[in-house]
């Protein structure tokens, strides 16, 4: 992550918001990231920690509230998950919430990511936390909502500008539909770029604030998102490596057993899903919530995405 | 076809980043003073776009309709899909080497 220039005012306040509740910390360091969230960098007692904190003015559709997120991070971490560990959940960060939990050390940039030398584990390590994930129960996250594929229509007609080409792949995706799975918690944005890796292997998994329950095919499809490898685009996991090692070893762990047509389908459900995320994302820009060049252009971007529902559409015909 | 944000929208968002994140940073009058010129410039392509002719896409939105009531023929995805490549030659041409 870059680091931006902040309002020393800003940073003096956050400093002394956290100091109330964790004593001595170090400066506040803004991250850039996520814009509907702030992410601050600081220590305290001898521990790297992150600041989540809600963005000014900011509601997001469909992502977790902190709190939720902070619960979720909790049931992760008592499952056995790779995540960082929650410390604590603040309900008023000087006039916004916010949670602390531990800051990962190593690397999460996806384009840096895929010109690493990653071990060769990496995969089904991979598979290893999605199972772990997958095995959370339900009744231990009440407040998860069910997020089917349906709700992309109406997330795309919210947009209400005409792109036939994730119209066409959100038609495919309704005549095609597999036999349903059970559903289990999903992670919702389970990619190269939302894990942080080092030279050993698998450090830890970012990025809760999209868990839903669904089909858990889905969540190992979307990682398979062309977008998601970052240029490599001959590996078809998150341009790290193939997908048998991934698959074979999260079949195992799950006694499910996904069958290729299976993961073909939900890779372009993750498509189609990404190709709606741009246009929502580019939307905020243009209706003024979050005015920002980044958001804008993903606008225009998405059209790499339609051309990859098209050439997928293809393929499968 | 259209396509959001148009040209100046996102010029409007070029000149918002430049005035609003990138002056109060640079303490160098030549580079301030280059910004200023730059965001002039920008002014001007704003102007000049809002004197071309808007876009009219009820033909998009006529496939979208059919597309949604499952009204869906051979040759769609082909015709589909040459506009979303004229597009990217526009927004991402590069993009479309990754595909050879």
């Amino acid at each position: 992550m870059t680091t931006v220039l902040t309002d020393s005012d800003d940073r003096t306040e956050m400093r002394e918001a956290l100091e109330a509740l964790l004593g001595p910390v170090s400066d506040p360091v803004l991250l850039a990231g996520g814009a509907s969230k702030e992410a601050w960098a600081v220590d305290a007692g001898g521990e790297r920690l992150l600041v989540r904190r809600a963005a000014v003015g900011v509601i997001h559709r469909h992502t977790l509230s902190l709190k939720h997120e902070f619960e979720v991070l909790e049931a992760a971490v008592e499952a056995g998950v790779k995540a960082p560990r929650p410390i604590l959940y603040i309900e008023d960060l000087d006039g916004r919430e916010a949670f602390v939990m531990e800051r990962l050390e190593g690397e999460t940039i996806g384009r840096r990511i895929v010109r690493m030398d990653v071990p060769e584990h990496l995969p089904v390590q991979l598979a290893e936390e999605l199972a772990k994930i997958h095995a959370i129960p339900h009744e231990r996250l009440p407040f998860l909502e069910e997020a089917r594929l349906e709700r992309m229509i109406g997330e795309l007609d919210d947009v209400g500008e005409p792109h036939p080409a994730i119209e066409l792949g959100l038609w495919w995706l309704r005549e095609n539909r597999p036999p349903p799975r059970m559903p289990v918690v999903n992670h919702g944005d389970y990619r190269i770029g939302n894990v942080v890796v080092d030279q050993r292997g698998l450090v830890g998994i970012l990025d809760w604030e999209f868990v839903h329950v669904d089909e858990p095919v889905r969540d190992i499809g979307f990682g398979l998102v062309r977008a998601w490898r970052f240029g490599v685009d001959e590996k078809r996991l998150g341009g790290i490596a193939g997908v048998d090692a991934y698959v074979e070893r999260y079949n195992e762990l799950t006694g499910i057993d996904v069958r290729p047509e299976e993961l073909d389908y939900w890779e372009l459900a993750g498509n189609v899903g990404w190709a709606i995320g741009c246009l929502t994302q580019a939307q905020r820009h243009l209706r003024g919530q979050d005015r920002s060049v980044e958001l804008a252009i993903l606008g225009r971007l998405g059209a790499e995405v339609e051309y990859e529902i098209c050439h997928l559409l293809e393929k499968a015909a | 076809m259209s396509e959001r944000p148009t040209a100046q929208e996102l010029v409007e968002a070029i000149a918002e980043f430049l005035s609003g994140e990138i002056l109060p940073t640079l303490t160098d009058h030549r580079l301030r003073f280059r910004t200023l010129v730059a965001m002039n410039a920008l002014g001007i392509v704003h102007r000049e776009l809002e004197a071309l002719p808007h876009v009219e896409d009820a033909e998009q939105r006529e496939l979208v309709r059919r597309i949604r009531a499952g009204d869906v023929d051979q040759g769609m995805l082909v015709r589909v899909k040459a506009d979303v490549e004229a597009r990217l030659r526009i927004a991402s041409p590069r993009y479309l080497d990754r595909y050879e």
